[in-house]
């Protein structure tokens, strides 16, 4: 969809003297301490009548959902045809499933993808939210410097580091256990969110925190009780996209969790398209073992994206 | 800055000329809380973790990255060789083309950016279904850069999806193969690369949306400006800091982190066309054993990657 | 709200602690040994290629029968960064005991972490051996021997013989000319002469030219002025390349290549189910499957990219299995790798479905049969072009050579990119094999 044709929906909504969308007054409130009126009750006190642009939009919606969702779609109807249906079309099997099944131990790889990606999650979100704060509101001497040291480690990409990464931390004997690969995640996250938390929290005004300051609240409240809370639509982005990036993620599994039995899903996957002959069925039925548990923490925790505060404290 | 008509005047306080992200707010005003000391201090300690973890775990081998681009290194022995490991790259030939290819990507930036924009602005609109429509844009997010690569061949191939939807709507004589031909190669990738990030950038902008103050455009609503003017004029420039984060993101994707995608789709030919300078180079370090050389790959990216984001910043930081 | 973020983070506490206890039970992957029971690690890189896989289980189970006290404990690795992450094995030592090792000058790289298994395995294991010299140091059979082949290989062009039929083809093509006429043939009625696509690809998302490379410098060269390729006493540029290579690209001119030579990604099932007759961008490896689907209705073909008939075959054991310097079971490991190469492992690998690597070998099925049969009757050996040469070259290979066959490049300029790149090459990587070797 064309930036042009939105602008040219927007212009004709704009006719309408009540063209205020319901999104511009319900979005996130920081500024007052009473709960957000919800967009239901917002639409319910104007003229109820479909506009032209609003089907206008809904129906691009609808398009840029079928492009999005298609290839998914795909995926998993490949997952369920055998090789030879693949090739020649058409067919339903299962015999990709029991293939993928039968060639790795997918349930205990998922278990591993969890529990070092949430472990390296859980790091990441604490650390970040932390100096985000630390960058945007507080001033003290060198934050700059250190901040533009940590967000430039992001430029780094990872092959390059990779080997020495691996030398340093092979030192330290935690290669068969899940530590050295969740610390090394954890790094590799950290620029990225850091900078995408410090970017959230210049963008939040700065009113609520100079009335806790006239209340005499030190720092530590202040994070505690309103920059973290205030950021959790901030804190949501972090989290999922990176889970996403660490599940994903082949290289650092594959050095850093050599232990068969702690294999990640996806080091896992990487078996079922190497090489000459590969399965793309199964490699299609692997994938869809492999992008539900990501779809399932966005879903449980997406309602954090957007949603109005409630402040724990008075004005 | 001109106003329209049906604008009348800005809510004040909003600032026209945000600064670069990389610049924390400035002055050197009194913090808030008890004492400046203590403030200072318990900024420290909160980014004391990430200084730590960083420092230890990714400045390191940063440095030690960086002195083994300048020897030849296979993981076990290395020779120095000094910064001829450098020159002799830029005499490659290959390696200016390579570097031409990273150029033309940098044009679907724009779009890379346009559109994410848009969708998160009509999410934002809360349409009806919306969170539905939220979760279907970002959930193609999940999928791993092969199993994209191997549905983008399908999708672009002879016999694949996009010609059945070309002759579907009477175009059916263009019979397009772009991962065949070394000059649309890249444009396939683009397009691919388009599409794979706009989960990830429509997350970010709605992110960014959620911190605004709805009270400025409340004001302007009130001063009569359309929904088009409100957007152009209040929410964008708010949003001017998302837009250079989700700029310098998929800058640093489309440069440092798809190998596997171009691998699976074309194996950065036919003949160079979709050989980006982070394919070339890996190959060559992890084909031919040359870590060192997937070192120079390090130094190399940052440094365009740094330069680009800088560049960016300026650039939007002047227009509004 | 405090409550829910309090419980995602006891959540995920729970997750990590859980975490802590399955890694604390989790065995480690050294291979110790108790009294006199071995257990040996072997990392393979097979994917889901069932040949190779079948052929190391069945090894492992007749040699495990044989030795009782002996374990091997079969590993799967993915293929791509398979090399990086055996190097990274060595430097933090928890690499394996056995690991896939391919030959040629895939091996020099790893050779200061590969084990000699000369002192641990008989002369005679070895002279039995095809082609031994491949992975060998220097690719000297006398000296190191580095890397044990697991089977012979063919690259090798097949046709559909009912394809043929219909298109009147009486003599399976030899020369150019009449690779070119079989081409107008098969046109007239109607089937894809030769498909080429990505399916055989082994490394690049479209096709591997140097299954082809190698056969058209077999119809220019003899086998030993291939090291002058190596050395660049025959450049790149030469004349007799060009030529080979223009001819090779008159093929897509001519038509006898399908048009979506470089993304076709069913271009295997095109083969087999006849819509297009021969494939030369192949191997030994889709014999399994060429067999089990098109049964005696498939034939070998050595590419015949030569003017005068074509009496050259690439014939060479590329898959091979090392043991490392690190490993604290040397000689149970190398034991294992003389019985893979002993007659009774050869029945084992066989009975898979591939050519075992020794002498005089017969095999039961009817493509293996007929490829040996070329060996046999006198056909020139020749290895495989891309394990001979420089991993530098052989990229630059995988860029032009396609385009070249499609048109997208000219042969000048293709064969003066690998000119330039040989020219770019430290001098070590351009002289002798055994400088690459660094001895």
């Amino acid at each position: 969809m064309s930036q042009q044709a939105e602008q040219t929906e927007l212009a004709r909504s704009a006719d309408q003297p009540d063209a205020g969308s319901a999104g511009l007054a319900g979005s996130a409130s920081h500024g007052s301490p009473a709960t957000v009126s919800s967009p239901a009750r917002t639409r319910l006190t104007r003229r109820r009548r479909i506009r032209p642009a609003r089907i206008v939009m809904f129906v691009t919606m609808i398009a840029v959902a079928v492009v999005m969702l298609y290839p998914l779609l795909y995926i998993v109807m490949t997952s369920f045809k055998s090789e030879v249906q693949y090739e020649l079309g058409g067919g339903f099997s299962l015999a990709s499933w029991r293939i993928l099944v039968s060639s790795q131990p997918i349930l205990r790889e998922l278990l591993n993808s969890l529990i070092v990606s949430s472990c390296a999650v859980a790091l990441i979100v604490v650390i970040s939210t932390a100096a985000g704060f630390a960058f945007a509101k507080i001033r003290y001497r060198g934050r700059t410097l250190v901040f533009v040291l940590v967000v430039a480690c992001m430029f780094v990409p990872l092959p390059s580091i990779v080997i020495p990464e691996y030398v340093n931390v092979s030192r330290f004997g935690v290669l068969d256990t899940y530590w050295g690969a969740i610390a090394v995640y954890a790094a590799l996250g950290i620029p990225f969110s850091i900078f995408l938390m410090t970017t959230y929290f210049r963008g939040l005004s700065d009113d609520l925190i100079e009335a806790a300051s006239i209340d005499g609240v030190s720092m530590w409240k202040m994070w505690w009780r309103l920059g973290v809370p205030l950021a959790r639509p901030a804190m949501f982005t972090v989290a999922v996209l990176q889970f996403i990036q660490i599940w994903n993620d082949l290289l650092v599994g594959l050095l850093f969790l050599q232990n068969i039995n702690d294999r990640t899903v996806t080091v896992g996957l990487a078996l079922l398209s190497s090489g000459r002959v590969t399965s793309i069925p199964v490699l299609m039925a692997g994938s869809v073992m492999s992008i539900i548990p990501p779809i399932i923490v966005y879903l449980i925790f997406q309602r954090h994206l957007v949603r109005g505060i409630t402040m724990g404290m008075g004005k | 800055m001109s106003s329209s008509g049906r604008a009348g005047r800005m809510p004040a306080g909003l600032s026209m000329r945000p600064a670069s992200p990389f610049r924390l707010a400035g002055g050197s005003g009194r913090n808030w809380g008890r004492s400046q000391r203590g403030a200072a201090r318990a900024g420290w300690v909160l980014s004391l973790p990430a200084l730590a973890g960083v420092a230890a775990l990714l400045v390191l081998p940063i440095g030690q990255a960086f002195y083994y681009s300048m020897t030849t290194w296979n993981g076990i022995t290395s020779t120095w060789v000094g910064p001829d490991a450098y020159l002799q790259l830029f005499e490659d030939p290959t390696f200016l083309r390579v570097l031409e290819n990273n150029g033309l990507l940098l044009l679907a930036m724009p779009v890379v950016i346009a559109i994410p924009l848009g969708i998160a602005f009509l999410l934002h609109e809360q349409i009806a279904g919306w969170k539905f429509f939220r979760s279907a844009v970002f959930l193609p997010t999940a999928i791993s850069w092969v199993v994209i690569g191997v549905i983008a061949v399908r999708f672009y191939a002879l016999h694949g999806i996009l010609n059945s939807m070309l002759s579907a709507v009477g175009l059916g004589f263009i019979k397009t193969n772009m991962l065949g031909s070394t000059h649309e190669a890249l444009a396939a990738l683009a397009i691919t690369l388009i599409w794979s990030q706009l989960g990830t950038n429509t997350i970010i902008f709605i992110t960014g949306l959620a911190a605004l103050d709805p009270s400025l455009a409340e004001a302007a609503r009130v001063d009569g400006a359309g929904p088009l003017t409100v957007y152009r004029r209040v929410i964008i420039p708010q949003m001017i800091r998302f837009i250079q984060f989700a700029f310098i993101i998929t800058v640093l994707t489309a440069f440092t982190a798809i190998f596997s995608l171009i691998f699976v789709m074309t194996g950065g030919g036919p003949d160079y066309g979709s050989t980006t300078l982070e394919f070339y180079v890996y190959q060559q370090a992890f084909s031919e054993s040359a870590f060192g050389t997937g070192a120079l790959l390090g130094v190399l990216l940052f440094v365009i990657v740094a330069g680009i984001s800088v560049v960016q910043v300026r650039v939007l930081r002047a227009r509004i | 709200m405090l409550r829910r973020r309090s419980r995602l983070i006891g959540g995920l506490s729970v997750i990590a602690a859980a975490g802590l206890a399955l890694a604390a039970c989790g065995n480690s992957s050294s291979s110790g040994s108790s009294g006199s029971k071995i257990t040996l690690t072997f990392w393979e890189n097979y994917g889901t290629q069932l040949s190779l896989l079948n052929t190391a289980k069945n090894l492992i189970h007749a040699y495990e029968k044989l030795h009782p006290n002996v374990t091997i404990k079969m590993v799967s690795q993915p293929a791509n960064n398979y090399f990086a992450l055996l190097q990274a094995s060595a430097i933090s030592h928890t690499g394996p005991d056995l690991a896939v090792m391919w030959t040629g000058l895939y091996l020099p790289p790893y050779a200061d972490i590969l084990a000699n298994l000369r002192p641990y395995i008989s002369q005679s294991t070895f002279n039995n051996i095809e082609e031994l010299q491949w992975g060998a140091e220097d690719f000297n059979s006398s000296k190191a021997i580095l890397a044990m082949p697991v089977d012979a290989q063919f690259y090798m062009g097949f046709y559909n013989k009912k394809d043929f039929a219909k298109a009147g083809i009486k003599q399976v093509p030899q020369d150019w000319n009449q690779l070119y006429a079989a081409c107008t043939a098969l046109k007239k009625v109607g089937v894809t002469p030769i498909v080429y696509g990505s399916a055989s690809a082994s490394y690049t998302g479209e096709f591997n030219p140097w299954y082809d490379f190698s056969y058209l410098m077999i119809g220019a060269l003899q086998p030993s002025q291939w090291e002058d390729l190596y050395n660049g006493k025959i450049a790149w540029t030469s004349p007799i390349v060009q030529d080979q290579l223009a001819r090779w690209h008159q093929l897509f001119v001519k038509g006898c290549v399908n048009p979506d030579a470089l993304t076709d990604a069913n271009n295997l099932g095109q083969f087999i189910s006849g819509k297009a007759a021969m494939t030369t961008d192949d191997g030994s490896w889709d014999v399994g499957q060429f067999t089990q689907e098109m049964k005696g209705n498939v034939g070998a073909m050595p590419p015949p990219f030569s003017v005068a008939p074509q009496h050259g075959v690439v014939y060479f054991p590329g898959d091979a299995i090392s043991v490392m310097k690190e490993s604290q079971n040397i000689p149970a490991a190398a034991n294992f790798l003389a019985f893979m190469d002993s007659p009774a492992g050869a029945a084992q690998i066989a009975a898979a479905g591939l050519i075992p690597d020794i002498k005089n070998y017969q095999s039961s099925n009817a493509l293996n049969s007929q490829m040996l049969g070329f060996v046999k009757s006198g056909y020139t050996v020749y290895p495989m072009l891309d394990n001979v040469t420089q991993p530098q070259i052989v990229n630059v290979g995988y860029q032009v050579l396609p385009a070249l066959m499609v048109g997208q490049t000219s042969v000048a300029s293709a064969v003066n990119a690998m000119y330039v790149k040989h020219n770019e090459l430290p001098v070590a990587q351009r002289s002798s094999y055994a400088a690459y070797f660094g001895g």
